[in-house]
């Protein structure tokens, strides 16, 4: 049983070790070492290029990762009270939402505001003139159907811990005459904090790490896997293990940190 | 030391100074140890010039003067989609230097892929660099508009081979100009060849399902995956009669399970070895015969792809000016020569012909001999939209 | 406030949101799929059914897809269950909470680097020398399925272990304990005890993982080096390839028409395996 564990760990961890290894080669080839350097680091972290992806990729899933949570919240717990047809069709949008593959919701989402775009741009112009806004794909595109996907998440991950929640205290607020939103404010939240946080983290790394969505919505910009995949498109140099191995170092520090508040509240 | 003259760099590998940003002084002990290298030959002249500074400072003064003159008006940042391995980091380096305008990069997969993004909406491009078969189609289009030639004084037309600059000039009006040309032919791994003959697209087909099967690459691209399955036959490269792809259709079919894959990237398969044999452009044979002297570049007898690519600016080029300063910078017949230099591409312009070193000049994969060039086909603007071809290469990639 | 004014208030920006990202996009995709082609590609308003009785030319993707995904879950579910197992029953808990976080780790790279590192293994340099080495004869393992099912089951591992283990922590050792001690072999206890109680989490990582496999694009685009092609490697080049936006449109909805059917079915079948429980969730 043990042996078996290890050996998944080795399986998973080894790909990982050589992304790491290979960051630290001083060669340009990624297949052969030759040397410790701390080069690519410098290089990366030197580029223009990949710091703006680095930022758009942050951007994005930061606004898109903080509107989901809020609302998705907001409906998880608003569906509490909800039942009958309107619950069932609410819970039918949120399977779909949920099931769709990233592909589709790529594809479709493209389709639709393209369609919208072309229907909306030229009224903007005659309305404003030749300096009129025009509506395009970018970053508004992308913070909205990642955040369309990772709202559903939210309301999935919040609505577990809300039906896991001690119901006598809620009854308790009421009767002791607390009005509905102190009873939320200082009953409901404090409890559900915990799947909020979780939920904002899952949505946040969805976002940070998709590739596929925002390669059909992106337009013209550049998250850190648009960037990456047109890199391994060129041949790859350990600059995208550097990459790589600075995005998880970060994301570990994150979740450290995360679990250590987690813990010195939970005390 | 001058950069006037530019040198090839002979043994450098072309990704050494990609996206790299060159500081401006670095410490004398670092100097020299690059100085050592260079003398070695270790390291190439450019690579040298590079990373001590040298180059891009001289690069800077000679850009400077042309790039003056709209320094202040051109903004901070310029869009470009273009291909893979096609520019030198340190010249948009240069240019960024001289305009402060950086420039933003976004490489594609194929001239299908771009016309799909630029077709659906997607804006912040201010230069699109497309081949010579899909002009036409933007234009219909409306994605791309007429050039103001008088920004663009480095374009000479007069130094220009009109085969590779008509395309750009559709019912009297330009465009697009010419950026470089090049060749779709194939390469090979001359030490897994074993004697074995490499002269026709025959040729590579047989070896692709025999003495190279699980070696050999197509590209994940119906003009080329597809006309050069035609050539086997003897066909035209640009058929869209519907006999002649069946018959295409079914040597991909019967290549596919031999092959190592179906992928236009294939200069990192060639370098690790795992591939022995792909179709090629010019330019990617010129960089791996850089590192790799055993690779050769085979332009079919039975003919191929002949092609030029363009400058174009899109109508919704969020900005114009930076777009025209951009292409102005990379015509200029130093710059384009040590463009050339970077990703081995010749550009049809004698002016930069003349400045590129004698090797080049020289080179059979960059200027082939007439009878192979004679044969070679312009990719056709009725493949870029033919159904047909498209459904046979889904079929060919599913199968 | 009014509770059902303030279910509405609350509502209000997700139903908004859902509404303009999901059902419009879903919409628009229904309806191009009865159009037609334009000459230089995009979408010509139609109402025919050609694109849908075209869906043939996409059969051998279906069918990959089809046939790769059931068995990319399959073979997550045969690694993750005793790692899950261990986790949760045999490991020793001071050391639980480090070892789950060690599952999720590699999560948090990239899937494109992680594909990217698999090329590496996986190519002629990598394990296939080393079994030359021993002499085994020089595999080929890039750009095969078999690259493609590895790099499935790296990708997607952590998603099955975790509701499995969840499942499975929940579950009352003294069960266990119980059926050994009279005299069960460990084999008919994992048939009888352990298996039927961890259902829940089989039900859901399996769809979790399954769902993600039916729309997969970049593994088999990375590891399949362009010869292993799923539904998404079909869509993506329908897209920006040959831009026929109707047919894709229509492969979308078959798409997305197959996986509703499939995991529908799927998680009533788990419901009554698992005793008409309902702690089948989503997440």
């Amino acid at each position: 049983m043990r042996l078996y564990a290890l050996a998944v760990y080795l399986f998973l961890y080894i790909p990982i070790g050589i992304i790491a290894l290979f960051s630290f080669n001083a060669g340009r080839h990624a297949a052969q070492l030759t040397g410790f350097s701390l080069q690519w680091y410098g290089k990366a972290l030197d580029n223009p290029f990949v710091i703006g992806a680095l930022k758009t990729s942050f951007t994005v899933a930061l606004i898109s990762a903080t509107l989901a949570t809020l609302c998705g919240t907001l409906a998880a717990v608003a569906l509490q009270g909800m039942r009958g047809r309107a619950r069932m069709l609410y819970d039918a949008a949120l399977y779909v939402a949920v099931m769709v593959p990233g592909i589709v919701i790529g594809i479709a989402t493209l389709i639709a505001l393209v369609t919208v775009f072309d229907a909306v741009n030229p009224l903007l112009l005659q309305a404003f003139g030749a300096e009129a806004p025009q509506l395009g794909l970018g970053k508004g595109s992308l913070i909205a159907a990642h955040g369309m996907f990772t709202m559903a998440l939210v309301v999935v991950i919040v609505r577990a811990r809300l039906q896991g929640m001690d119901r006598a205290l809620l009854e308790a607020s009421a009767d002791l005459g607390a009005p509905p939103m102190r009873t939320f404010l200082q009953v409901t939240l404090p409890q559900i904090a915990p799947a909020v946080l979780a939920g904002f983290l899952l949505a946040f790394t969805f976002s940070f790490d998709d590739f596929i969505i925002a390669f059909f919505v992106a337009g013209s910009e550049t998250t850190l896997p648009i960037y990456v995949f047109s890199s391994i498109r060129r041949g790859v140099t350990p600059e995208i293990n550097a990459i790589g191995t600075m995005v998880l170092v970060a994301s570990l520090l994150v979740l450290i940190t995360a679990q250590m508040m987690l813990r010195r509240r939970a005390r | 030391m001058t950069t006037d003259r530019v040198q090839p760099g002979s043994k450098t590998n072309i990704r050494e100074t990609k996206m790299t940003k060159y500081r401006d002084h670095i410490p004398a002990k670092e100097f020299l140890t690059h100085l050592e290298s260079l003398r070695k030959g270790s390291i190439s002249r450019r690579h040298f010039l590079a990373v001590t500074g040298i180059g891009a400072a001289t690069s800077l003064l000679a850009a400077s003067l042309p790039g003056r003159a709209f320094a202040q008006a051109i903004g901070d940042r310029v869009g470009i989609a273009t291909w893979p391995n096609y520019h030198d980091p340190a010249n948009l380096d240069a240019f960024r230097d001289a305009t402060g305008a950086a420039v933003d990069v976004n490489v594609f997969g194929s001239n299908e892929e771009m016309l799909a993004k630029l077709q659906a909406g997607a804006t912040g491009w201010d230069v699109v660099v497309a081949t010579n078969y899909t002009i036409s189609t933007y234009v219909e289009e409306g994605i791309i508009q007429e050039l103001d030639l008088t920004q663009i004084p480095n374009f000479d037309r007069a130094a220009t081979d009109p085969r590779f600059a008509d395309p750009g000039v559709i019912d009297g009006k330009t465009y697009a100009i010419p950026r470089n040309i090049g060749t779709t032919g194939y390469c090979v791994n001359s030490n897994d060849l074993e004697g074995a003959e490499a002269k026709s697209w025959k040729d590579f087909w047989d070896l692709a399902r025999d003495k190279l099967s699980g070696r050999a690459m197509v590209h994940d691209y119906q003009l080329t995956a597809i006309g050069n399955a035609l050539k086997y036959y003897g066909y035209s490269f640009n058929s869209v009669d519907s006999a002649e792809l069946a018959d295409a259709e079914k040597l991909l079919i019967e290549a596919k399970p031999h092959l190592f894959a179906i992928n236009s990237d294939y200069q990192p398969s060639m370098r690790s070895g795992d591939a022995s044999m792909s179709m090629c452009w010019t330019g990617d044979a010129v960089q791996l015969q850089r590192d790799m002297p055993e690779i050769l570049y085979v332009l079919g007898t039975e003919g191929g792809e002949l092609w030029s690519d363009f400058f174009t600016i899109p109508t919704s080029a969020p900005n114009k000016a930076a777009a025209y300063a951009l292409i102005n910078f990379l015509l200029e017949p130093q710059m384009a020569a040590k463009e050339a230099l970077f990703h081995g591409y010749p550009t049809g312009d004698s002016r930069v012909d003349a400045l590129l070193p004698e090797e080049m000049r020289n080179s059979e994969i960059l200027y082939p001999a007439a009878d192979l060039l004679n044969a070679l086909e312009f990719g056709a603007a009725v493949t870029l939209t033919n159904p047909e071809r498209a459904e046979i290469m889904a079929r060919f990639k599913a199968a | 406030m009014r509770p059902s004014l303030r279910t509405s208030l609350f509502l209000a920006p997700a139903t908004a949101w859902l509404l303009c990202m999901l059902v419009l996009p879903l919409v628009v995709v229904l309806v191009f799929s009865f159009g037609t082609r334009g000459a230089a590609g995009g979408y010509v308003p139609a109402l025919s059914l050609e694109n849908y009785a075209n869906l043939g030319a996409r059969w051998a993707a279906f069918q990959n897809t089809l046939v790769l995904a059931p068995l990319g879950t399959l073979t997550c579910l045969i690694i993750a269950w005793p790692l899950a197992y261990f986790l949760a029953i045999k490991a020793d808990p001071r050391w639980r909470t480090l070892l789950l976080i060690l599952v999720i780790v590699p999560f948090w790279t990239s899937i494109l680097i992680r594909s990217y590192a698999w090329i590496q293994i996986l190519g002629g340099n990598g394990l296939p020398s080393l079994i030359a080495e021993l002499g085994m004869g020089k595999p080929r393992l890039i750009n095969t399925p078999f690259a493609v099912m590895v790099g499935i089951v790296y990708g997607y591992l952590p998603l099955m272990v975790f509701p499995i283990y969840v499942a499975l922590e929940k579950l009352d050792k003294k069960l266990l304990e119980a059926s050994s001690d009279l005299g069960s072999p460990p084999f008919r206890t994992f048939l009888q005890v352990s298996l039927p109680l961890s259902l829940s989490g089989v039900a859901t990582g399996s769809m979790l993982v399954f769902i993600l496999l039916m729309g997969e694009f970049l593994i088999p685009q990375i590891l399949g080096g362009g010869k292993v092609f799923f539904v998404g490697n079909a869509l993506v080049d329908l897209f920006l390839q040959s831009r026929n936006w109707p047919f894709g449109a229509a492969v979308a909805a078959t798409l997305v028409l197959v996986m509703l059917v499939t995991v529908t079915l799927y998680l009533r079948a788990m419901k009554r395996l698992s005793g008409g429980r309902d702690d089948v969730a989503l997440m």
